[in-house]
């Protein structure tokens, strides 16, 4: 038992509830955190290397992380290895260029936007998805990834030229302004006033430029959470269940009378619809779609970003996010390093460490850092999942926690926290028992 | 009627360039089902190893390009070996996954050591016109292109069914269990597949390459690799014949069909891809492939 987790918790219990609280919250104040210290100018010094972690990095990645959770639904939950999730990134991205940036007749606001791009997105998505009935594994490979290598001539095409601009990119010049109520100096004036820390937070007002960036910050962090809590009560519901039963064996699923064109298509949808708001986000963040940020190099990028974080993970999006966001931003930043020639470090020095590190992770870690985090997580913290109803199914587990946890007291001198923890989880499984 | 020719000796010297990338790809098919997503780039690297032997080192035009083979052979057979076999060969993501890593790095690797610039390629088929008919001329580029391709598929073919090493390697395609049974050593023959593969792929990218209109830069091998894809899927995946014929019809796609109907010459590249589309939607073993057969 020397491995027994330090923290058991039963799944549904007021424990668990709570640590998830706890969680969430420090999410949020690191979220907040993060926006009033990574403001700007930010940034990290190693071996006379400067590496920035300015907040925009961190919405761009927002943006990836939106198109990456789209990736995981299609490919990770339903196991249809697109290589086309540029191609709706960049859809997304002109299609919201576009309806914000064409004054006379449109001039939209970037979120309104999204109502055109959405339901788009998703439809295109069903519309590509429809091969994937016949198409299956490696071809699905090959169609998609042609998909997103015609984008950039796509969005080049002479006729297109007027709402496009062709070659030069489409650029916007609609900022989003923070709005004048949100005391944003009161805020960082608080965090400046902190000891010690407090200089990591800058000096001063704030200009109107960290203001607007902190407020696109939590906004596309919004658009983000309320993203994610879609997809997981999708994959926690019976779609989710159909796809991940399709992703398992194609065969048995449709034999178990799951409707195969049906959610196939659905997946492709959700997955396009998600990668045209992470467009949103991108354009929103760099005010400019321009066609060749759109290759066939993006969408094999995304699957680095699927890999990195691990496939059939949500959490795995945000990873393979921020690495996406930052990797290739810190690797051109590297202009020494002791013992490397200068010139190996110029160039497209962050797409060779991203594949390099996607071939040493299927070697090391093939389910990718949330399976390396879990498997850490599982040494400390353990949910006891509770069977549905019945008194018993709590009694059950009520004993093998205690069984364990006495079992713990033997070797772990923690003894305190862990009789705590075995008290109290008695209590709530008996509260469980009685409701 | 000139115009018409001129089209179709574009169409036969592109298709044919096609072709030997689709053979490339064929060979690694044929034997493990697998696409290797990375064949592009292993030729575009092999194609500038062509040139520094050529230009830089001085050796004369057909040693650096047959060295060139050589090394690209011996790289991709360490590939194998060191990348591709410690993985179960029936479980295709991984590997898929793992050619897509190749792709990037070795695009990159390219991208660092020689920049985007475009550098002019050294001519391999002498330069000027052999024929001139009417007013279309047939160039010795397009001549010696189809040469090359008519001769490496007769050497792949007799190296497949005149000699040793390639009856295993048809053998393992075949069946890869059963050939195991009688005793071929599956591990070595798919390693010589993927040797041979990458010779043929630098074959096709230095070929590509010579062409006196174009120039050498890292990313040129990435659009042909979606030529090349179609051309081996409308071929059927695992055959060199079709391979050759899907080639040329690719090529034909691209400079006749689309320059005479009103397709905008840019989605010349999406046209392939919708033959690519439709060929696996309705007749996914292809022209001349081998139908499959999924088992339950």
């Amino acid at each position: 038992m020397a491995s027994a987790p330090r923290f058991q918790f039963v799944a549904g219990s007021s424990e668990h509830s709570t640590y998830r609280l706890i969680g969430w919250v420090s999410l949020v104040v690191l979220l907040v955190i993060v926006a009033f210290a990574y403001n700007d100018t930010a940034s990290l010094t190693i071996l006379d290397n400067e590496y920035s972690l300015g907040l925009t990095r961190i919405t761009k990645a927002i943006a990836f992380i939106l198109a990456l959770l789209g990736l995981q639904v299609v490919a990770g939950f339903t196991g249809q290895l697109s290589l086309g999730q540029g191609f709706f990134f960049g859809t997304g991205a002109y299609i919201t260029a576009y309806l914000v940036q064409d004054k006379p007749l449109f001039g939209w606001n970037y979120f309104t936007s999204l109502i055109v791009v959405v339901p788009v997105c998703f439809l295109l998505g069903m519309l590509f998805g429809i091969p994937a009935l016949r198409i299956k594994g490696l071809y699905l490979a090959l169609v998609t990834l042609g998909l997103a290598a015609v984008f950039p001539a796509l969005v080049q095409l002479q006729q297109l030229q007027e709402y496009t601009n062709g070659a030069g990119g489409k650029l916007i010049d609609a900022d989003i302004v923070a709005p004048s109520w949100l005391p944003l100096d009161g805020i960082a004036g608080a965090f400046q006033s902190i000891p010690l820390i407090g200089q990591y937070f800058g000096d001063g007002d704030l200009s109107s430029r960290e203001e607007d960036r902190i407020w696109i910050f939590f906004l596309m962090t919004i658009v983000a959470v309320v993203c994610f809590k879609m997809v997981s009560n999708m994959i926690a519901s019976r779609p989710g269940r159909a796809m991940r039963a399709i992703r398992d064996n194609e065969t048995s699923a449709a034999v178990s009378g799951i409707d195969l064109s049906l959610y196939k298509t659905l997946s492709f949808g959700v997955a396009s619809a998600l990668g045209g708001v992470g467009g949103m986000v991108y354009v929103a963040e760099l005010g400019i779609a321009a066609p060749l940020d759109f290759t066939q190099l993006l969408s094999i990028l995304f699957i680095v970003g699927l890999i990195v974080g691990g496939a059939g993970t949500l959490s795995g999006a945000v990873v393979g996010g921020l690495v996406l966001a930052f990797v290739p931003e810190w690797a051109s930043s590297t202009e020494s390093l002791p013992g490397v020639p200068e010139r190996w470090l110029q160039g497209p020095t962050g797409t060779l460490f991203l594949g390099l590190l996607l071939i040493v992770l299927m070697f090391v870690l093939p389910g990718g850092v949330i399976a390396g985090v879990r498997q850490l997580r599982a040494r400390f913290v353990q949910i006891i999942p509770q069977a549905p109803g019945a008194a018993a199914a709590a009694v059950a587990v009520d004993d093998a926690a205690s069984e364990e946890i006495a079992g713990d007291l033997d070797d772990e001198p923690s003894v305190d926290v862990a009789v705590d923890e075995s008290d109290e989880t008695t209590d709530t499984t008996k509260v469980g028992g009685e409701v | 009627m000139d115009l018409f020719l001129n089209r179709l000796f574009d169409a036969l010297s592109n298709g044919a360039t096609y072709a030997l990338i689709a053979l490339s790809l064929v060979m690694i098919f044929k034997a493990t089902t697998l696409i290797n997503f990375a064949q592009g780039e292993f030729a575009m690297f092999g194609a500038f190893i062509v040139l520094v032997l050529a230009v830089e080192q001085g050796l004369p035009m057909w040693i650096a390009l047959l060295g060139s083979m050589g090394l690209s052979a011996l790289f991709a057979a360490g590939f194998e070996r060191s990348l591709i076999r410690p993985f179960d060969p029936t479980n295709h993501l991984p590997l898929v996954i793992i050619t897509l890593g190749a792709f990037l790095a070795i695009n990159s690797i390219a991208g660092i050591i020689w920049r985007f610039d475009p550098r002019a390629f050294p001519n391999l088929f002498g330069s000027g016109v052999a024929v001139e008919i009417g007013g279309a001329t047939l160039r010795w580029y397009t001549v010696g292109v189809m040469a090359t391709v008519a001769a490496t598929a007769i050497l792949l073919t007799l190296l497949l069914n005149r000699t040793k090493i390639g009856l295993a390697f048809r053998a393992v395609s075949s069946n890869l269990e059963s050939s195991e049974l009688v005793g071929v050593r599956v591990g070595p023959t798919l390693q010589f597949g993927w040797a041979l593969a990458a010779a043929v792929g630098t074959l096709g990218a230095s070929v590509f390459a010579a062409d006196p209109f174009r120039q050498l830069e890292p990313t040129i091998m990435v659009r042909v690799l979606i030529f090349a894809v179609s051309a081996a899927a409308l071929g059927g995946l695992d055959s060199i014949g079709g391979a050759i014929i899907g080639g040329i019809l690719i090529g034909c796609v691209q400079s006749l069909l689309v320059p005479y109907t009103p397709i905008p010459n840019d989605l010349s590249l999406a046209a392939a891809v919708v033959v690519l589309m439709l060929v696996l939607l309705f007749k996914p073993s292809g022209l001349f492939g081998t139908p499959r057969v999924e088992r339950v």
